[in-house]
């Protein structure tokens, strides 16, 4: 494995943020996640195949801490970090609106792709607050399917416009002394 | 006395956990899942990894509990009357005992095996039967970065409560927390890494090169046995699965 002495700093550091800000973040009991922080930093700051390491451990990680199940939904990971890149290359951070858009994309992506893994896997129950907003839409009459299907893309598309938004006020509000290291993350925010 | 699970050769226990997922997801389900389950947890209790199971059932009790709601309650199948009042779906029943069993044995084994590693005997098991070190490093590392940046947002957190920081409250309130709260651990992680980086470039790291381990684990007989007839359990398991 070739990996820079930089990534190979970044990586755990980033790892433990996903898992970390999740944990902050569920006590405050907000609608969202925001565990994929540390593979979209990464993604943007070192490309995709930080972004990638930085997913599968991650999800290898949270899976000994909650139950390996969890790997069924590595894909996402993976996915994240490919369209982190290329938001990144297209300058997709440089403004709060960017960052809503690309945010937007990206949640309608994940929830499309975890629906399937959600409902055929795991029978519509995975993470309390998307299974809790799929019961509720089923005692409204949906069927199980359409209201797995709209839970999980209407909690992706909020989690990752919230995710788009820190990460690009983060990255707009680095120095550039520190930017500078970071060439995909200075074209990420146009500078 | 050290428990089983810490004298065992780091190998053996990730063996374990291995075979016990691949059968929780081969083994015909409920009642073979359910001896799974239980299984994991007494030999969790014996290894010495009460605290695993403790958190294992912890972490897999909501998870019933909502397949049970979506699956028994709100099931779209049959449904007949419920010995607790209103009405249920059996077949949903089924479902959620079959899928619940599966998880929570998944689950049990996960938690069991990361209640006992031990990151630095596994970092050391690695270099001793040569692993790529990069990988095994990654690994390590992030382990002790998780537990650095869990103690950092604790802190964190109590300093902004005292500076007056709110997070309880309206949904509006809780969300302007979030700035205050992770936004100096994502600085600290970029900030850090030229340093890390350095450190680690300085001490070798990415260097070719075969490592010598300081003092790798024993790797006993008992331990290779265990290894191999885990093996050999999931090789039958699967067979017997595929021509039944």
């Amino acid at each position: 494995m070739n990996v820079s002495p930089r990534l190979f700093a970044l990586v755990p550091a980033a790892v433990a943020i996903n898992l970390v800000v999740g944990r902050v973040v569920a006590e405050l009991g907000l609608p969202v996640y925001l565990d994929t922080l540390g593979t979209m930093l990464v993604a943007v700051l070192a490309g995709l195949s930080g972004g990638l390491i930085v997913g599968t451990l991650g999800q290898l990680l949270s899976g000994m801490l909650g139950g390996y199940f969890w790997l069924a939904f590595t894909p996402i990971q993976w996915l994240i970090a490919l369209l982190v890149t290329v938001a990144a290359r297209r300058g997709g951070f440089a403004t709060p609106w960017r960052s809503v858009g690309w945010g937007i994309l990206c949640g309608l992506a994940c929830g499309m792709l975890s629906a399937p893994i959600s409902y055929y896997i795991f029978g519509g129950v995975t993470s309390p607050g998307t299974t809790v907003v799929g019961a509720v839409l089923r005692t409204l009459g949906l069927p199980l399917s359409g209201a797995v299907a709209i839970a999980s893309i209407g909690t992706d598309v909020l989690d990752k416009t919230a995710a788009f938004l820190v990460v690009g006020t983060l990255l707009r509000a680095l120095p550039q002394r520190i930017l500078g290291r970071f060439p995909l993350a200075a074209r990420a925010v146009g500078k | 006395m050290t428990a089983l699970a810490r004298r065992a050769h780091p190998f053996t226990p990730g063996a374990i956990t291995l075979a016990m997922m691949v059968l929780a997801v081969v083994l015909p389900a409920p009642r073979a899942t359910i001896a799974l389950l239980v299984g994991t947890a007494l030999l969790g209790i014996v290894a010495g990894a009460g605290k695993g199971v403790r958190l294992g059932l912890a972490v897999a009790a909501p998870f019933w509990i909502l397949l049970f709601v979506v699956h028994a309650l709100l099931g779209a199948d049959a449904r007949i009357p419920a010995p607790w009042g209103g009405t249920y779906s059996p077949t949903g029943l089924a479902w959620a005992l079959d899928q619940g069993s599966r998880l929570g044995a998944i689950i049990m084994a996960s938690l069991v095996f990361a209640a006992e590693f031990d990151p630095h005997r596994f970092l050391q098991a690695a270099i001793a039967r040569r692993w790529p070190f990069g990988l095994a490093f990654l690994v390590v590392a992030t382990l002790d970065a998780a537990a650095r940046f869990s103690e950092q947002a604790r802190r964190l957190r109590e300093a902004q409560r005292t500076r007056g920081l709110r997070v309880h409250g309206s949904l509006i309130i809780r969300a302007r927390a979030i700035p205050a709260l992770i936004f100096p651990l994502l600085l600290a992680s970029i900030t850090e890494a030229d340093d890390h980086a350095l450190a680690l470039e300085t001490r070798g790291l990415t260097m070719p090169g075969v490592r010598t381990a300081i003092d790798p684990p024993t790797d006993s007989f008992g331990d290779r046995l265990v290894r191999w007839t885990m093996l050999a359990v999931v090789v039958a398991a699967v067979i017997w699965r595929c021509t039944r």
